[in-house]
């Protein structure tokens, strides 16, 4: 049933960020409390409802953990993930997914961590600066740099 | 900031996605994208260029507990204290679904059936929402209650008036055809075979005329309420 998948992979998405339960039952509520309010501002034209709904649950977990002085330390990093997907891993985004491992796979290492770091875990610039002991000029380049690759790559 | 420059507004929308914008930036750029729709589809590409990451991370079942607490929020944001007719027949439940109609449908629907294991009311599929020059919606067009059927009501008690009466009109491409008188009391029903209806898109309107209905075949009084088919009905 595609709806339950959804709630449960948005729960899934929300613990990934805030690391750990219950913090991730209050950013769901938020959530939702969110999808309702909005729900005018959503239009198919603009993209799919997973991706509307993922992008508010990712914003309210990111904001959740901003509002909340420091992180868990125990989160295996973003690299692990991605391995988990290259065992082979199904899902029923598996076609896109792959193509995006590849285009990830093309941008150099300090960069890609980067980008993971934000979208994977919603760190800060500042806490990946931190991360990875540069200026946060460095990871704004970074990122930028990765995001117009990642379009090129993706869309090519 | 130049907001027109294209390579500024593929970063911006990718930098929302990715979370990378700090929060007061954020809630920024998401008043400026309201109002920019082309710039609303780039954010909405990148969006589904980076959610197969999400994909494949682990799915948690979700306690219901967090349903109940989404309920009790939205209740006491939407709701007035004492619905005449329960949530069914509240107007700002009407006005709140108003606002969200159209392709937001398909978020609601998700959102009402994300919880599973939970009895829920029955959610009325809207057909159209006609709303006044006001913008306050006065009529509802819902499937039902037979297959190929469509119930329209008045969303509340219009004024009593025994020399008027409300006629309902499909209008195709600018055409109007006449599809039915209207029962304005709050709780009445006008049942019509939903094949009549205009396609997704087109009009229904409502204009007062005659205790009979218009004998011309067009509408001869004026247009109280309109809006647009959402879908076609099951």
């Amino acid at each position: 049933m595609l709806y339950t998948q959804t709630a449960a992979r948005l729960f899934g998405v929300a613990v990934r960020i805030v690391g750990q339960r219950e913090e991730a039952e209050e950013v769901l509520q938020e959530s939702f409390v969110a999808v309702w309010q909005r729900a005018g501002d959503y239009d198919a034209a603009r993209g799919s409802a997973t991706g509307w709904l993922t992008t508010i649950v990712r914003h309210c977990a990111i904001d959740h953990v901003r509002r909340r002085a420091g992180r868990p330390e125990s989160r295996s990093a973003p690299e692990d993930l991605l391995l988990k997907f290259a065992a082979g891993e199904r899902t029923d985004r598996g076609a896109e997914l792959s193509v995006l491992q590849r285009c990830l796979g093309e941008l150099d290492e300090q960069p890609r961590r980067a980008v993971l770091l934000a979208y994977v875990y919603g760190f800060t610039r500042e806490e990946i600066a931190t991360g990875c002991a540069v200026p946060v000029g460095t990871i704004k380049s970074w990122i930028r740099r990765s995001i117009e690759r990642l379009k090129r790559c993706l869309d090519g | 900031m130049r907001y027109d420059d294209p390579e500024l507004r593929e970063l911006l929308a990718a930098e929302y996605v990715l979370g990378t914008m700090p929060s007061r930036s954020r809630r920024r750029f998401e008043r400026l994208i309201a109002g920019d729709p082309a710039h609303a589809r780039v954010v909405g590409a990148w969006a589904d260029r980076l959610v197969p990451l999400d994909t494949a991370t682990p799915a948690e079942e979700p306690p219901a507990r967090v349903w109940r607490m989404v309920e009790a929020r939205i209740d006491r944001a939407a709701a007035p204290p004492a619905p005449a007719h329960g949530w069914f027949g509240s107007l700002e439940f009407w006005r709140g679904l108003a606002v969200a109609a159209g392709a937001a449908a398909a978020a609601l629907i998700i959102y009402v059936a994300a919880f599973p294991g939970r009895t829920v009311l029955p959610v009325p599929t809207v057909v159209a929402v006609l709303a006044d020059q006001s913008g306050d919606p006065s009529w509802i067009a819902v499937a039902g209650p037979q297959r190929g059927e469509v119930s329209v009501s008045a969303v509340r008690a219009q004024a009593e008036d025994t020399r008027h009466s409300f006629e309902l009109w499909g209008i195709t491409g600018g055409a109007p055809r006449p599809l039915g008188l209207l029962r304005p009391q709050s709780g009445s029903v006008a049942i019509i075979p939903a094949a009549q209806l205009p396609p997704p898109g087109d009009l229904l309107a409502v204009s007062l005329e005659p205790p009979e209905g218009s004998s011309t075949g067009l509408p001869t009084g004026p247009v109280l309420s309109r809006g647009k088919v959402l879908l076609t009905p099951p």
